[in-house]
């Protein structure tokens, strides 16, 4: 800038055109540098609304794209709760160009929590060719899976399951896949267990605990569809909520997640969506319940 | 406790192998005896064997009668490459006698004769014109007997009936035939066990000759067919041939260094300069590979191999050196170049055609190539048996109806879509291993009340079932009983998958409770 003052007065007034045109240019990478940085937060929630049906509960929808998540549940038993609750925000993310879901476990906690089964994944919607299952040594050779993962454009989303982390899995570490989720748009969810959280960069961070569901249809006795209580701990912001409303009860239905879908839980009427869904075949054992007991 | 090797001053006191450690010791009281590795031994020898396929591709160890194996080298379409078959065995054996091995070989047209050569006649090669038989035409065997040994000449020469010096190669004129020139040989050159050349000496017969000139029949009924097997192989009227140690390249590329290289980062440079050659070398046929074979020739003769396999058919140089490059990172602490790396050598296996592609403009491509080097990336670097995916076999048991198989051994099968719509509900996560549980339940044969799992109690509030899953008395080795399973949901919302061992009374007097998976 302080170059051109000095150069003679002809060549500024033979520029002056330009240099409209120049501040002009200045101007929209202005407005575009703000417009991404509003994106970046806003944005990116909102655009889940045009992909799955994604407010099916009062303020909670799936999350976009590009966000690394930590999803915790208090004891390792609950792994199946975890599960299902990633499974359910990462579907939203499939589609044609991204077309898997990496899991990565390190293979000893296999027993521990179970491996993903191919024909229970088929209640989220999902294939179980679309899920690669990784089992790793350690945690280092898990990080290098998790990073290496979300650095592929095909991949939708990433779930590592980790019981005991170590310190490798540190903020340094988190930060590092936050940054691969939001370059590749990819969801990471780190699914965690325990009641002590430690300083990370994860974009959301949920509580996610098992829940009492609602009957089954036509059986009072057997469980119904799965349900979550489910609360947003880091990361309000991010998704549009005001501080601390971010507590829901979620069941998992065909349709995504929806609230309360019996409508006992609060007295607010259901949808009543849910009720002719994936119930058919247990309710069938249901009626097999009463001749056996 | 016997002697097993003995090297050549033992042998000048009178010691030989075989015998007793007590006897040996009252020869020679200051005897050094040393218990001996076999184990340790053969694996050496074996990779010692590896470590020529730098001469040509089959190589094979024969364990059937030296202590650690003698090493054949298939010769056959290679010799010219050392400029003649006597060029090459001199290269060969030169280079591991100025090492302070000793050697002994021999070249000829059959394994068996080659063997007899490389034990009693070594340094001979029975030129190809000069065997008679039509069969000898085109296969050329070598065979090499290395003994580890610090100091040259550490190993007895074997009775020799013939004057050439070892490391020395005689060509022995063409008008001689295979027979003529073995006839000579100790009838140990024959490859037979010690009862049967007993035999043989007990009846006069001491060389070769003396055998081939006898009538079969005789010698068959006394020695069985062995004899008959081990003469027809020497001569070449049965064929025997030699299984190579290493997968055999379909394309290679190699570099051989002046200097020989050590650190990590140089072998991954010329790794990528051959992955270049590759893909050039492919790409000119239209071709590509799912498996890469990396070869590290060390100069103190040991070979590293490392296979690395792809989930299709590939060629890319960018991506081939990644992969080599995790594949190294994979073995970091192992990785030991010893005195040196001296050859490198790319070769692949499991070509197939692989056309050029040309990426769409308007239309983005559905992710699947992009997955399918993901996953090579992650199989390279933690193991191809780390990155699965689920496979349906049609099965009632849960835990036989799926098997995980690795991404990249992906079956092209995979017609066989299971319809999974009549099952009923399946949980989210199984446990490779069903974990017994206590459980209390009404009645017998009711859904379970509360059950103790990883000693925490559980109160069941709500429960499904069951669903009956029976034998399948079909399969082969199935002998167990019948399940029944139950999904539950305790007090606080958990939801298990629980089963019940054995029919209540006519099956089992006792069933036992397991827990088999985990729902959302």
């Amino acid at each position: 800038m302080a170059q051109s003052v000095v150069k003679p007065g002809k060549r500024i007034s033979g520029e002056s055109g330009s240099s409209t045109s120049a501040r002009k240019l200045a101007l929209v990478t202005k407005l575009r540098d703000q417009i991404a940085a509003i994106e970046k937060r806003h944005g990116q929630a909102e655009r889940a609304g045009d992909g799955q049906a994604a407010e099916g509960a009062a303020g909670f929808r799936t999350a976009p794209a590009g966000i690394l998540h930590e999803v915790w549940t208090d004891q390792d038993r609950n792994a199946g709760a975890a599960l299902g609750f990633a499974l359910g925000q990462a579907r939203a993310l499939l589609d044609r160009q991204r077309p898997a879901i990496l899991w990565v476990q390190l293979a000893h906690e296999g027993q521990e929590t179970g491996l993903p089964y191919g024909p229970g994944l088929r209640r989220f919607g999902l294939d179980p060719e679309a899920l690669v299952i990784c089992r790793v040594q350690n945690v280092t050779e898990f990080l290098w899976a998790v990073e290496e993962a979300a650095g592929c454009q095909a991949v939708a989303a990433v779930i590592g399951d980790v019981v005991q982390p170590g310190k490798a899995l540190d903020f340094t570490a988190s930060r590092r896949f936050s940054m691969r989720a939001e370059a590749a748009g990819i969801s990471i969810f780190m699914v965690r267990y325990g009641t002590g959280r430690e300083a990370s960069a994860a974009g959301l961070r949920w509580r996610v605990m098992p829940h009492l569901s609602g009957a089954a249809p036509f059986d009072a006795r057997a469980p119904g569809v799965p349900r979550f209580e489910v609360a947003l701990e880091k990361g309000e912001a991010l998704m549009g909520l005001k501080q601390g409303s971010g507590n829901w009860i979620l069941d998992w239905t065909d349709h995504g997640f929806e609230r309360d879908t019996d409508g006992k839980l609060d007295g607010q009427p259901g949808e009543g969506r849910a009720a002719a869904l994936s119930g058919a075949a247990f309710a069938a054992l249901g009626y097999r319940l009463s001749e056996t007991a | 406790m016997r002697l097993k090797a003995v090297d050549a001053r033992a042998t000048e006191l009178g010691l030989f192998e075989g015998q007793s450690l007590s006897d040996a010791r009252a020869l020679c009281p200051q005897l050094v005896a040393r218990q001996i590795d076999e184990m340790g031994l053969t694996q050496l020898f074996g990779q010692f064997a590896d470590w020529h396929s730098y001469a040509s591709p089959i190589v094979e160890v024969h364990d059937d009668m030296a202590p650690y194996g003698d090493l054949m080298i298939d010769v056959t379409g290679v010799s010219h490459l050392f400029g003649g078959e006597e060029k090459m065995l001199a290269h060969v054996t030169g280079r591991l006698t100025r090492l302070g091995f000793a050697v002994q070989a021999g070249l000829a047209g059959t394994v068996g004769a080659a063997w007899a050569l490389s034990h009693y006649a070594p340094g001979v090669i029975i030129a190809d014109e000069g065997s008679p038989l039509p069969w000898g035409r085109g296969r050329r065997e070598a065979a090499g007997e290395g003994a580890f040994g610090s100091e040259p000449d550490a190993r007895p020469p074997h009775p020799n009936p013939l004057p050439q010096g070892r490391g020395g190669v005689d060509a022995v004129p063409d008008r001689q035939s295979l027979a003529d020139i073995l006839a000579p040989l100790p009838v140990e050159a024959l490859r037979l066990d010690p009862m049967r050349v007993s035999g043989l000496r007990q009846m006069g017969l001491k060389r070769v000759g003396q055998v081939l000139g006898r009538d079969r029949k005789p010698l068959q009924a006394r020695f069985g067919d062995v004899l008959m097997a081990r003469l027809d192989q020497i001569l070449g009227l049965r064929t025997e041939k030699l299984v190579a140690r290493l997968p055999l390249p379909e394309r290679q590329v190699e570099r051989r260094f002046a200097d020989p290289i050590g650190l990590l980062d140089d072998v991954m440079a010329s790794v990528s300069d051959l992955s270049v050659q590759m893909q050039a070398l492919l790409e000119s046929e239209g071709l590509g590979a799912q498996t890469f074979h990396l070869f590290l020739y060390r100069v103190d003769h040991q070979l590293m191999h490392l296979p690395v396999n792809g989930a299709r058919a590939m060629r890319d140089a960018k991506h081939l050196t990644r992969l080599f490059a995790n594949r190294m990172e994979r073995l970091s602490g192992e990785f030991d170049a010893g005195f040196g790396i001296e050859a490198v050598r790319l070769a692949v296996t499991s070509v197939s055609r692989l056309d050029a592609e040309q990426a769409g403009v308007f239309e983005a491509g559905d992710g699947t190539a992009d997955l399918d080097r993901l996953y090579d990336r992650m199989a390279s670097r933690l193991g191809p048996q780390a990155v699965q995916r689920t496979k349906y076999f049609n099965s009632h048991v849960p835990e036989r109806a799926v098997q995980l198989e690795p991404v990249i051994a992906r079956t092209l099968d995979d017609a066989l879509a299971l319809d999974l719509s009549g099952v009923p509900e399946r949980p989210e996560r199984l446990l490779p291993v069903p974990e017994e549980i206590q459980v209390m339940a009404e009645v017998p044969d009711g859904p379970p009340l509360r059950m103790v799992w990883r000693k925490l109690t559980y109160r069941i509030a709500r429960a499904a079932g069951p669903e009956r899953i029976g034998v399948e008395w079909w399969q082969p080795g199935e002998g167990g009983l019948t399940r029944d399973y139950y999904k539950v949901e305790d007090g606080d919302g958990r939801r298990f998958w629980l089963y019940r061992e054995g029919l209540y009374e006519s099956e089992t007097a006792v069933p036992r409770w397991f827990l088999h998976g985990l729902f959302s």
